[in-house]
């Protein structure tokens, strides 16, 4: 009876211990361990010590370097075009939502909350053909005469179009939960002294769904950093590689036509992953402090 | 007719009753704006979807079409070569349900482990998990590729199935879930002689449904939206699901050609999840109070 005891937990939580062991931490040591070496993800890695590492951010005749720079680069433009959007309209959505006159609020919230159900592939499909010179609507309707997935900076709006779309759904939830806890004497008091809506929204909305703006600051922006199919699909990285990111690369290097280039693939995804965690902690860091 | 009270309401909150309804109509204009740009995509889509080849390229833009006709999904349902799509469709139902109902048994079970079940370092194992899978995923998708290849499962349904279900997200979310459970419940059936088990199936899931319920519902549309993974890892064109393969439709009706049959798979790619939220709306919607750790 008691070694039975024992042993329970193990079959309650060993099963997922393991998952955990052979998809998440495994492959974790694994990559970082492989952007040491030189692999093509057949045979075995062989350890080059930081020479990827070196290639990737020195060697300027290197097309890895120019890769990673560009990619590196374009990466960062849809951070800084996509998660500001993705913060401020879901947080105006949120709150004209909480207008108490405003009617049809449901259907309203569903109508934005959809596109972040349609996965980027059909979203992308429909939204090119909007875009599209001859059958959309950017040219029948707004007398736009470019071809949008192949000149910029249109290349860049298509791409932050779609995104913002399917992206700000999550966040409205978000934000009309936390403003919806927030407790209405406080609206009500302010209102008697005078306030008005704008200074009751910095005054009491803001501080008061401070944690729900930081984690969708962070997640949003991490999210924002692995940005992979919008591109792909949109402009597949055109044009003249001027929406090719960061994760085109590692996915092309590392699984692309011709021999696997993992290893320095591996090391462009640490590099991509650091950064990340940098940037989160930072994010995290800042608007906590600044907030308390 | 006695409209004192209204008069009243009104006169004694002039001010204020002027300033609400600027901000109303504010609050509407922005809102109808959001909605039309946000529905406009889709509604053009589907309509796009039941226009004739030659309406399309010679008529101009039209948001409904002169003559609805059913050819092009005729056409897409018929061409089981070049894009499979109903077989696609196919691939991403069986993948989708099965992951989704192996994230409810492995999240509740562990869930439950980490919650209702005593045991030494139970807090330091799971914080030590939760916060190694911080660490941004993509440093391990090369390697989760090698996991796959080695497993056998390129090309294979397993190999969406099985990798989502180690991450932690859920199950921390089923964790706090559990902790709001008092402890006396399972206690004195465990005095009773109730061995864990018991008490997991006819106390503690019962009790947890709704969290499960959103986990599944997330679960789902994640499995079924998942880009990236697939791509990567199904070059089979009759194995992979119907988001990897909508990327090879772009090529297969190249320069958007046929284009009614393009938005038509666009259109049954998405009619599943959208069917799934009319049906599930407020577990979508209210998904976020069952985490208390934003709600803050």
């Amino acid at each position: 009876m008691k070694k039975k005891l024992n042993l329970a937990p193990v079959f309650f939580v060993g099963p997922h211990v393991i998952l955990f062991a052979v998809f998440i931490l495994l492959p974790t040591i694994y990559g970082i361990y492989a952007s040491f070496t030189k692999w093509n993800l057949m045979n075995d890695p062989v350890w080059v010590g930081l020479d990827n590492y070196k290639t990737i951010l020195f060697d300027n005749s290197s097309t890895f370097h120019t890769q990673f720079n560009n990619g590196l680069k374009n990466t960062l433009i849809f951070v800084l075009l996509s998660v500001p959007l993705l913060i401020v309209i879901p947080l105006l959505v949120a709150v004209a939502l909480e207008h108490k006159k405003v009617k049809g609020k449901s259907l309203i919230q569903s109508i934005i909350y959809i596109p972040g159900l349609i996965s980027i592939s059909a979203g992308a499909l429909i939204w090119l053909l909007l875009f599209n010179k001859q059958l959309g609507m950017a040219g029948n309707v707004f007398g736009s005469d470019v071809s949008w997935p192949a000149n910029q900076p249109y290349a860049w709006i298509i791409i932050i179009i779609i995104t913002v779309w399917g992206g700000v759904g999550g966040n409205m939830i978000i934000y009309r939960a936390s403003i919806s806890g927030v407790a209405q004497d406080l609206y009500e008091s302010a209102e008697i002294d005078g306030a008005g809506p704008v200074r009751r929204f910095t005054s009491i909305t803001l501080p008061s769904i401070r944690f729900p703006l930081i984690y969708t600051f962070v997640m949003t922006t991490a999210g924002a950093f692995n940005v992979f199919g919008q591109p792909l699909m949109m402009t597949d990285g055109g044009p003249r590689q001027s929406t090719h990111v960061l994760m085109m690369y590692i996915r092309q290097l590392a699984f692309g036509n011709g021999e696997s280039i993992a290893g320095m693939a591996s090391a462009m995804a640490v590099l991509l992953g650091l950064i990340i965690l940098v940037i989160s902690a930072l994010q995290y860091y800042v608007m906590n402090r600044n907030a308390a | 007719m006695d409209n004192s009270p209204l008069l009243n309401g009104q006169n004694a909150g002039k001010r204020k009753g002027s300033g609400i309804s600027i901000s109303k109509y504010l609050s509407y204009l922005f809102l109808i704006i959001l909605c039309i740009i946000w529905i406009v995509p889709v509604i053009f889509g589907i309509t796009t979807s039941f226009r004739s080849q030659t309406e399309v390229v010679s008529s101009g833009f039209r948001m409904f079409p002169k003559e609805w006709i059913f050819d092009n999904y005729i056409a897409i349902l018929e061409n089981t070569s070049t894009a499979p799509i109903l077989r696609w469709l196919m691939n991403s139902l069986l993948i989708a349900t099965m992951h989704t109902l192996l994230v409810v048994v492995v999240i509740s079970i562990t869930g439950y482990g980490y919650s209702r079940m005593k045991f030494k370092g139970r807090d330091t194992l799971f914080f030590t998990l939760l916060g190694i899978s911080f660490f941004p995923g993509v440093v391990n998708l090369i390697p989760s590729y090698k996991i796959i290849d080695a497993l056998g499962w390129v090309n294979t349904s397993w190999a969406m199935v099985i990798p989502g279900l180690a991450g932690m997200g859920n199950i921390f979310l089923v964790r706090q879930f559990m902790n709001g459970i008092p402890k006396e419940l399972d206690e004195s059936a465990h005095v009773d002689g109730a061995s864990h088990y018991r008490i997991y199936m006819s106390i503690i899931v019962p009790l947890i449904k709704p969290v499960l319920i959103v986990c599944a519902l997330f679960s789902f549309t994640g499995s079924w939206n998942d880009f990236l993974w697939p791509v990567i890892v199904f070059t089979d064109v009759d194995k992979m699901p119907v988001t990897a393969g909508l990327l090879l439709l772009q090529d297969i009706y190249g320069n958007y050609r046929m284009i009614g049959q393009l938005m038509g798979s666009a259109i049954l790619a998405i009619i599943p999840t959208l069917l799934l939220f009319v049906f599930a709306q407020k577990y979508f919607v209210q998904s976020i109070n069952l985490n208390s750790g934003i709600k803050g």
